[in-house]
């Protein structure tokens, strides 16, 4: 079961009222119901911070020890939490946040780190788990949006990126969107007409009907669904068109990559896409950190506290559940280069939203960050976590790879029952 | 400190090893004369100092016998040479975070934190005595620190965007300029009367005290690259030969982010005009950034580099030759290094062997490891 059946259980009316528009909720004629349909989303924005954010210069401070650096805690809206100084504006959202700081993982290196924790890092048995994103894009579906389930914002090129599905099949990989844009050559030229259009895709259907007849279905399913997407794209192309915004909101956001594409996020979630990932690249401090951290954390704690605070006064974060994750924390030591090395032994992650508790944190380390001094959570008990905060139990749900059942998250592991409500 | 006045500009080709860093001079120097007398090189003075916690700054006192070197635990350590062996005093404590800066106006220790704090400390004697403290001189992270050569002025900068002025014998705050920028190192001009100070994105900012106006900008922007979200480099330090005329800014050419891939530059100019004069440019990206230097009597600058994690040495360069005529490279990741006024000592910081490792690395005795500053004294003395 991948669902429960109230959660589907609609009156003909809002049926038809959902029916009746091709453009998410924002054709509803009664506010309420649109209203009740976002409270029944299941969503998530998935905030990838590629290489590595350090713990101690953002969640998990550690000021005045041999491993705290320069840099200093500040308080935050929650009585007795702390968080570094260069997250003033996480500092004001904390009242929303559920941060774990017990994560120990078990990789650390970046290209093997990177799927190990985006796919669960369950047992192996011989086969790809799908990334987060796949898994969430399966079990939840693409909602009401019209648009496709899993949307990757991320720097330089986009595409189709299959292989995130693992053995979900191709259909549930992601569409990565380059540098926030629509794919190139989405909308039809101008000197093509519609009927001519119609004709060239009627066409294409059948060559695809008759080339799938002899191939695997999961491929021809999975092409199919990239022209499918395209023309659903074609209709909420104002998406992606963020001049339109009020000046505040770039102004809050800002206009560096991730500011601009956490801001595409939030549209995206707005427009009911199930699951978001928004990556940026260039974390992996080795040299020069501290001052890295304070060009660089700037530039995600302004448009991270952007994003909570948005979801929160738009009713979102009852139905997204916002993630800030990475393949590792960095090092306590500080090497010779004035870096922080890789840290999957004692780091944190920082969550919010949808069936999460507000303004928590969860396990410790010990004073001076070297070590996890409470019960340590790996990336499958996480997995646990954010399945349980969507409303699927990994008890009960599995994924089945040609008639073969497969837990959906660690079967070894639990969720952090601390941070879920 | 005063820096002792420049010397005749040597004339005659060193005799000194050569050097395997590849430099460029901007300006174009004949080969010195063969009757110029050989530059000093350094000889060790016996086994590095072994501090238990990383260095940011090495300074001598004005007479030469005191080291004091700025910590990552908060404190400031003290050396006194004056004996056959270097022995350690007491520290100055009272700091948070890292200490990344000092200065010294006779007996008086002027130390700088990253959480903003300025003091004043009489190292006169055994145990060091507070004068005064400014606990929140800046907001965060306050880089540099500098005195003028009359010692009657003492001026800060730091990641909050303001120049600040004060009074180095009560604390008192004389002057602020808000110049809206993360700033990163500063050197008063040889009459004290205006300020060099440089940024993170490669602009040196001239401000004129007296009129209290910014009087001149030059541009460097080969110090910074934004890459990705991050702006990554910076003018990281300044320094003004005795001729008060020569200026030398220093940091590097950065590749990129992370790993910091960056070639070490330190340009030469004319502190009147900003001028470039000449440059020195390390062979390659591994070395990272010039991350100290120092003025030597005999008119060559000494400096350090710090590239990734294993690589950084120490150069002593005099600006009208093609390269340096001595380059250390015993001690990794150098972060400092001071001359004594008389310039017949010199004061090198770097760092341990294997100070990087992704994981759980462990030492010898199982424990996970601190590293450390090795500070390796070094006569220097004609050949």
């Amino acid at each position: 079961m991948l669902c429960r059946p109230e959660e589907h259980r609609l009156s003909r009316r809002r049926f038809l009222g959902v029916a009746g528009t091709a453009l998410g909720l924002g054709g509803l004629a009664s506010p309420l119901v649109a209203e009740q349909l976002r409270k029944q989303r299941r969503q998530v924005l998935f905030i990838w911070l590629d290489g590595g954010m350090s713990q101690l210069e953002s969640w998990d401070p550690k000021p005045n020890t041999p491993f705290g650096g320069p840099l200093r805690a500040i308080p935050t809206s929650v009585p007795g939490v702390h968080i570094s100084e260069t997250l003033p504006n996480c500092a004001r959202v904390m009242e929303h946040l559920a941060i774990v700081r017990s994560v120990s993982t078990q990789d650390n290196s970046h290209s093997a780190g990177v799927d190990r924790i985006q796919r669960g890092d369950p047992k192996n048995r011989g086969v790809v788990y799908p990334y987060f994103g796949s898994a969430v894009a399966k079990l939840v579906g693409p909602g009401d949006s019209g648009l496709p389930p899993y949307i990757w914002v991320k720097p330089m090129a986009g595409g189709f990126v299959a292989k995130d599905a693992g053995f979900l099949g191709p259909k549930y990989g992601a569409l990565a969107l380059g540098d926030g844009k629509p794919p190139e050559n989405l909308l039809r030229p101008p000197d093509l007409s519609a009927e001519e259009d119609a004709e060239r895709d009627e066409l294409r259907r059948r060559f695809d009907g008759y080339y799938s007849r002899q191939r695997r279905r999961d491929h021809t399913e999975a092409n199919t669904q990239v022209f499918e997407t395209a023309a659903q794209l074609q209709k909420q192309i104002e998406l992606f068109d963020l001049s339109k915004l009020p000046p505040r909101d770039l102004e809050r956001y800002g206009t560096h990559d991730l500011g601009r594409h956490l801001l595409l996020a939030r549209r995206l979630l707005e427009a009911g896409v199930t699951f978001v990932k928004v990556t940026s690249y260039g974390w992996d401090s080795h040299g020069d950190h501290f001052n890295q951290v304070l060009s660089q954390h700037p530039k995600f704690d302004r448009p991270f506290a952007a994003v909570i605070e948005d979801l929160h006064d738009r009713g979102l974060l009852e139905s997204v559940l916002v993630i800030v994750c990475a393949e590792f924390g960095r090092t306590p030591r500080i090497n010779g280069h004035l870096g922080r090395d890789h840290w999957p032994e004692a780091w944190s992650v920082c969550m919010a939203g949808r069936g999460l508790r507000r303004g928590v944190v969860a396990g410790r380390t010990n004073a001076t960050g070297t070590e996890v001094a409470s019960e340590p959570v790996d990336i499958g008990g996480l997995f646990h976590t954010w399945y349980r905060a969507l409303g699927i139990d990994p008890e009960q749900v599995q994924f089945r790879n040609a008639g073969q059942p497969l837990p959906i998250a660690h079967e070894d592991m639990g969720p952090v029952e601390e941070v879920l409500a | 400190m005063n820096p002792p006045p420049v010397r005749p500009p040597a004339s005659a080709p060193s005799s000194s090893p050569p050097s395997s860093a590849p430099a460029t001079a901007g300006a174009a120097s004949p080969s010195p004369p063969s009757s110029a007398p050989p530059l000093p090189v350094p000889k060790e003075l016996g086994r590095p100092l072994l501090p238990r916690t990383q260095l940011t700054r090495v300074r001598f006192s004005p007479d030469g016998q005191l080291l004091a070197a700025a910590a990552f635990d908060g404190t400031v350590k003290l050396w006194d040479l004056s004996g056959p062996e270097p022995v350690e005093r007491s520290p100055v404590t009272g700091h948070h975070g890292w200490v990344c800066d000092l200065a010294f106006v006779g007996s008086t220790l002027l130390s700088v934190d990253s959480w903003g704090r300025l003091a004043a400390t009489d190292v006169a004697r055994t145990e060091p005595r507070p004068i005064w403290t400014v606990a929140s001189a800046h907001d965060g992270w306050l880089r540099a620190v500098a005195v003028s050569r009359d010692g009657e002025r003492l001026a800060t900068c730091g990641r909050d965007g303001n120049l600040r002025l004060w009074n180095p014998r009560t604390g008192a705050k004389t002057g602020t300029f808000d110049l809206g920028t993360d700033l990163l190192s500063l050197c008063f001009s040889g009459d004290g009367r205006s300020l060099f100070v440089g940024d993170l994105f490669g602009t040196i900012h001239v401000v004129t005290l007296d009129g209290g106006r910014v009087a001149r900008l030059t541009e460097a922007k080969e110090f910074h690259k934004a890459d990705r979200i991050q702006d990554v480099g910076g003018v990281r330090g300044l320094l003004l030969a005795a001729d008060a005329v020569t200026l030398f800014a220093f940091g590097a050419e950065p590749k990129g982010g992370g790993f910091v891939q960056a070639v070490p530059l330190l340009l030469v100019l004319d502190a009147s005009n900003g001028r470039r004069i000449g440059r020195y440019r390390g062979a390659d990206d591994n070395e990272g950034y010039v991350t100290d230097a120092a003025w030597h009597p005999d008119g060559f600058v000494a400096f350090t580099t710090s590239g990734q994690p294993g690589q950084g040495k120490f150069h002593l360069w005099k600006p009208d030759r093609p390269a340096p005529h001595f380059s250390g490279g015993k001690l990794p990741n150098c972060h400092s290094l001071a001359i004594s006024p008389d310039g017949t000592r010199l004061a090198v910081s770097g760092t341990n062997a294997n100070s990087s490792g992704n994981g759980r690395v462990r030492g010898m005795a199982g424990e996970y490891p601190v590293n450390y500053s090795p500070v390796q004294l070094w006569s220097l003395s004609r050949p």
